[in-house]
């Protein structure tokens, strides 16, 4: 994923929080992946509006971490969603 | 929180 790159989720899939499994699910019709609290706090950042770049850096900042590794977890992260079609990229 | 490699686990 480039830093200039919109991720947005489409039609139809959303974030849950999953109360018998205790976590956050991302929830497409008919398919469900969960997350651990990175993956949610990455998605959380996701509103279709900001690049890439601009969430990366959000999240290095609220997780006082290199912005080098939060671009490269984050990537592999949401390349995956996008291969499963959980994700769209403008 | 610390920062670490997030995991995604498919429900099937």
């Amino acid at each position: 994923m480039l830093a200039q790159d919109i991720p947005t989720l489409p039609r139809g899939v959303r974030l849950h929080y999953d109360k018998v499994r205790e976590n956050w699910v991302l929830l497409a019709p008919e398919r469900a992946v969960t997350l651990d609290q990175i993956g949610y706090a990455i998605l959380n950042e996701v509103d279709g509006q900001r690049s890439f770049g601009q969430i990366t850096s959000a999240l290095s900042e609220k997780y006082n971490a290199p912005v080098d590794q939060i671009t490269e977890d984050s990537s592999g992260f949401l390349d995956a969603l996008r291969t499963r079609r959980f994700l769209d990229v403008n | 929180m610390a920062w670490n490699k997030p995991v995604i686990r498919e429900i099937e």
